[in-house]
């Protein structure tokens, strides 16, 4: 057992747990963060997507022990229905979510995706971004949408504000 | 008389619809894209109890003796549970009860349970599970279900291996062929698609202080899970609860038991804990169901103007060990096994067969996936051979609604084939096919178009219960609480039903609830499975929307003082005929309603229409409705590798009328990609019993990457029997499109692919294959 202090969505926060528990499996039994989601366990689907310093990452094959002081961001701190960030509510607006599971990591993922860029990007562009993020209900092709439409909200967005 | 007439018909109104057709966002949306929504692992209690199953090792053994003491003594486990634990019958299975709940004699397939474990942590369980001894004989594995059907094969189950036999005959078979200028036979093989839903099966357990039994578990018909669970547990079933909703997909994958069973029974074992299962990759694609792989020998012979004048089938399917719905995937297979056509004879055939190969049950599309691909490419073969045009053939071979299909049975709800072949002529990729053909990336590939049609049918088929049921409830905040068992898996079934109600009632959609799923607030309203949870749930809801309509008018008539007939419903009130200043709202009808003590629930029951007789052998032929698709699609081969991508899709449904067009696109686009998935990458692979496939690391669906551009056509046939002219659409979106992909591969190659997945691979030796061998450079 170790005590390992880090940022949740903000929030200073500390666990003691076995180092070797990963930062998923903490997210969700530790801090009620059930967002995230086990899908594979194996890095394959992109399901327990979260930031970490800001970089996306599949909190299913992050130890928590790696992770003392560092900034770990869920789909939870990126907005909440009371407070939705663009790129979720482009997702409810194209019809990008049927299940649901597979959101929270494809919303994470966009953002992240959305921070690094200033552009409308092209499809190609968005599947090379999401291409780590597995759905098996939407055929994807709403997802590519709402990403698109985030972009042009968040770039309108910006005019305004400078 | 003549108002009752008009509320009770209310789901027929096309005209000034409010939220029916209309681009309606998705009412659970927010809570989906924020992780709100609890999924229902998600849930944690305190002082739980963590559950986990012990699966076979061997995929044929006898079970010699079980030792449990070893288990039993470790200092964190609370209960190790075997056979001689379950109070009621050892038994599960949709249909057919043959899957034990844990195995007492033998074991058939390596996802077969043998004992449970509950433990105070996950460690503890896993490391339990290690320490149960089991004593097998192993015997050799049945992998073949050709094999499994003769005479001397080892039996899995006392009946023998050969569990459903269904046959359709029409016509005389024998005059057809003779009729016949061509006559094409060709055997197709299809892969162990996995459902690979995202989120695993799993759930909790829980007995209440009263005695009673808390299930929650994701799940496509929780008030049959709960009869299920009785029978094992010898329970009354009306103290066991099942919350079921919302699913992280389902697809038909978790229609049969799942872990309901195996928490109920460690539920009864460990003092009112509660208890959590929830099955990592590995084990779901060990333990899940898959679909069932096909072997279908298809004859069809045809005259020299294209018309098709016989059809034979043999099917085999391989159910794996158990049945589950293997009897009826067969059945609904042979039904569809001609395609929409008018043949005028058939002799179709489908088995049933178990094999030591997991296990196969439903999964959308429900045995159509693997027989459209030999009557779809033998038209296109035939348009090869005559020079005619394959849509043209399609068209001259396509029953329409009043015809004769080629059940012999003639077809009196609405048929869309026709215009969806229309509707893909005229679409741009068709028309301009060959411009699209000539504009490959790379010199070495090549592109092809092509356009496949099918059908599938909506609701269960004869000889199965089918009927829907709703509530509504009148709160006192002034909104309507609508209970549909049905679950929400991923569809926006939800949505609809608060469409559908909002429409019924006149009134806002923020004025509707939707409850799903809860069997202690919900009707059984049957499976949400079989397309149908639209057209049944739709129904039940516009059966229920009059009675409600009847208690607020006539609770409106008492406040205003006016004869019930002078009573209107308007936006979110009821008025008097004519005079806006004369209004009640909902509220204030619930508050006097309440007042008097009276109730403001009704509740609304619908039974699908079925047709009269049942064809004789053929498990449940005819449906009575039916949805139909065509697919237009273009891929492109590396003819160096075998490698191909679908590029374009057109996607052509006959749903009938449209009721949330976002969702009805949303179907559209996930069945065009779970369709692509199932016909060039994806197969659960196993050898002599054993599973080669274990996570998504093998298990190959498709990303983002792969997606092509996706244009959804709807043909709006209206169907007179549907909410507002509305069928069904979950399955058939990812049909035609398996033998569109073959048809396009043989366009831009020449060859013809009859085992799927369309691996590179096999597309690369089908390619050398039609090169002459001069031509081959070695
Ligand atoms: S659960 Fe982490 S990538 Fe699949
Ligand atoms: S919405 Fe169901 S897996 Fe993506």
């Amino acid at each position: 057992m170790k005590d390992i202090h880090f940022k949740v969505n903000g929030k200073n926060v500390s666990v003691n747990c076995a180092p070797t528990k990963t930062l998923l499996d903490v997210l969700r039994d530790e801090f009620d963060l059930t967002g995230s989601k086990e899908c594979c366990g194996k890095g394959e689907c992109g399901s327990c997507t979260v930031l970490l310093d800001g970089v996306s990452v599949c909190s299913c094959l992050v130890l928590i022990g790696q992770i003392h002081d560092v900034s770990v961001i869920t789909v939870e701190g990126i907005g909440l229905t009371s407070n939705m960030d663009v790129v979720q509510q482009a997702f409810v607006d194209e019809g990008a979510t049927q299940c649901g599971y597979c959101t929270p990591g494809l919303i994470v993922s966009s953002r992240s995706f959305l921070d690094g860029i200033n552009h409308v990007p092209t499809d190609d562009e968005v599947k090379t971004a999401l291409g780590g993020n597995l759905c098996r209900c939407t055929g994807y092709t709403k997802i590519m949408k709402a990403v698109q439409t985030a972009a042009r909200k968040q770039l309108t967005m910006e005019e305004t504000t400078n | 008389m003549s108002k009752q007439v008009e509320e009770t018909q209310a789901y027929k109104d096309k005209q000034n619809l409010q939220w029916v057709g209309k681009p309606v966002k998705r009412i659970d949306g927010s809570e989906k894209v924020t992780g709100e929504q609890k999924y229902k692992t998600d849930y944690n209690y305190p002082n739980m109890v963590w559950g986990k199953v012990l699966r076979a090792k061997y995929p044929f053994a006898k079970i010699k003796s079980i030792d449990t003491t070893k288990a039993e003594a470790h200092p964190d486990v609370v209960c190790v549970l075997t056979h001689k634990d379950i109070p009621g019958f050892n038994g599960f299975g949709i249909v057919t009860p043959d899957q034990p709940v844990l195995c007492e004699n033998v074991v058939r397939c390596t996802g077969d349970a043998v004992a449970l474990v509950g433990a105070e942590t996950l460690e503890a369980a896993e490391s339990a599970l290690e320490l149960i001894e089991v004593d097998y004989e192993v015997l050799d594995p049945v992998t073949d279900a050709e094999k499994a059907m003769v005479q001397g094969a080892p039996k899995l189950h006392p009946d023998g291996n050969i569990h459903s036999h269904v046959s359709i005959r029409n016509g005389d078979i024998d005059k057809g062929f003779e009729e016949a200028d061509y006559i094409f036979e060709n055997t197709f093989y299809s892969p162990r698609q996995m459902h690979a839903f995202i989120e695993t099966e799993g759930g909790w357990g829980m007995l209440k202080p009263d005695g009673s039994l808390m299930i929650q578990c994701p799940a496509q018909y929780g008030h049959r899970d709960k009869l299920q669970i009785a029978r094992a547990l010898a329970l009354n079933p009306e103290r066991i609860h099942v919350y079921s909703s919302p699913n992280g997909g389902g697809f038909g994958g978790k229609d049969e038991i799942t872990v309901q069973i195996h928490l109920a029974l460690l539920a009864h074992n460990i003092s009112g804990r509660p208890v959590k299962i929830h099955l990592s990759r590995e084990e779901s694609v060990l333990a899940g169901i898959k679909r069932h792989p096909f072997k279908v020998t298809v004859k069809t012979g045809a005259t020299k103007d294209g018309s098709l004048v016989a059809n034979k089938v043999c099917a085999i399917a391989d159910t794996g060990a158990y049945a589950s719905l293997g009897g009826a995937v067969t059945a609904l297979a042979i039904e569809h096994a001609s395609g929409p056509y008018k043949i005028p004879n058939v002799d179709m055939e489908g088995f049933c067969v178990y094999t030591n190969n997991g296990i196969a049950g439903a999964f959308r599309g429900f045995g159509v996936n693997q027989v459209c691909t030999g009557i779809e490419t033998h038209i296109d073969m035939l348009a090869e051979k005559t020079g005619l045009d394959p849509v043209e053939i399609r068209k001259k071979n396509a029953y329409r609604q009043g015809d004769v299909s080629s059940l012999g049975h003639v077809v009196k709800s609405s048929v869309g084939t026709i215009e969806t072949l229309e509707k893909a002529e005229q679409c741009d990729l068709w028309k301009n096919r060959d411009l699209y053909k000539s504009q490959v990336s790379e010199p070495w590939k090549k592109r092809g178009v092509a356009i496949a049609t099918s059908f599938h049918g909506v609701g269960m088929g004869l000889g199965s219960p089918d009927y829907g049921a709703a509530t509504m409830e009148l709160l006192e905040d002034g909104r309507f609480k609508v209970g549909v068992a049905i679950e929400e898996i991923g569809t926006g079934n939800g949505t609809v039903y608060a469409q559908v109600a909002a429409e019924c009632l006149k009134c806002s959609l923020d004025h509707i609830i939707v409850v799903q799923g809860d069997t202690t607030k919900t009707l059984d309203s049957g499976t949400i499975s079989a397309s149908r949870s639209t057209y049944t749930g739709g129904r039940a809801i516009a059966t229920a929307a009059p009675n409600m309509i009847n208690l607020l008018s006539e609770t409106a008539a008492e406040i205003l003082d006016v004869p019930k007939s002078e009573i209107e419903l308007a936006n979110n009130k009821l008025m008097v005929a004519g005079d806006e200043s004369q209004f009640v709202t909902y509220k204030q009808i619930c508050e006097i309603l309440l007042d008097k003590r009276k109730s403001t629930r009704v509740e609304g029951h619908f039974y699908l229409p079925k047709e009269k007789e049942e064809l004789r052998n053929s498990g449940g032929a005819p449906h009575h409705l039916y949805g139909y698709m065509t697919h237009v699609v273009m891929v492109e081969v590396d003819t160096l590798t075998g490698q191909t991508d679908v590029l374009k899709v057109v996607a052509i449904p006959d749903a009938g009328k449209v009721l949330n067009p976002q969702g009805l696109e949303g179907q559209s686009e996930g069945g065009a990609v779970m369709g692509i998935g199932y016909t060039l990458y994806e197969d659960v692979l196993i050898e002599d019993g054993m599973h080669k496939t274990k996570n998504f690391t093998d298990y190959i669906i498709p990303t983002i990457r792969e997606t092509p551009e996706i244009v959804t056509i709807p043909v709006e046939s209206n169907e007179e029997t549907g909410p507002f002219g509305a069928k069904g659409i979950a399955e058939v979106v990812m049909i035609p499109i398996i033998p569109a992909i073959m048809a396009a591969i043989h366009d831009a190659t020449g060859a013809r692919i009859n085992r799927l997945p369309a691996t590179p691979e096999r597309i690369y030796h089908a390619m050398q294959a039609t090169k002459k061998p001069s031509l081959i450079s070695r």
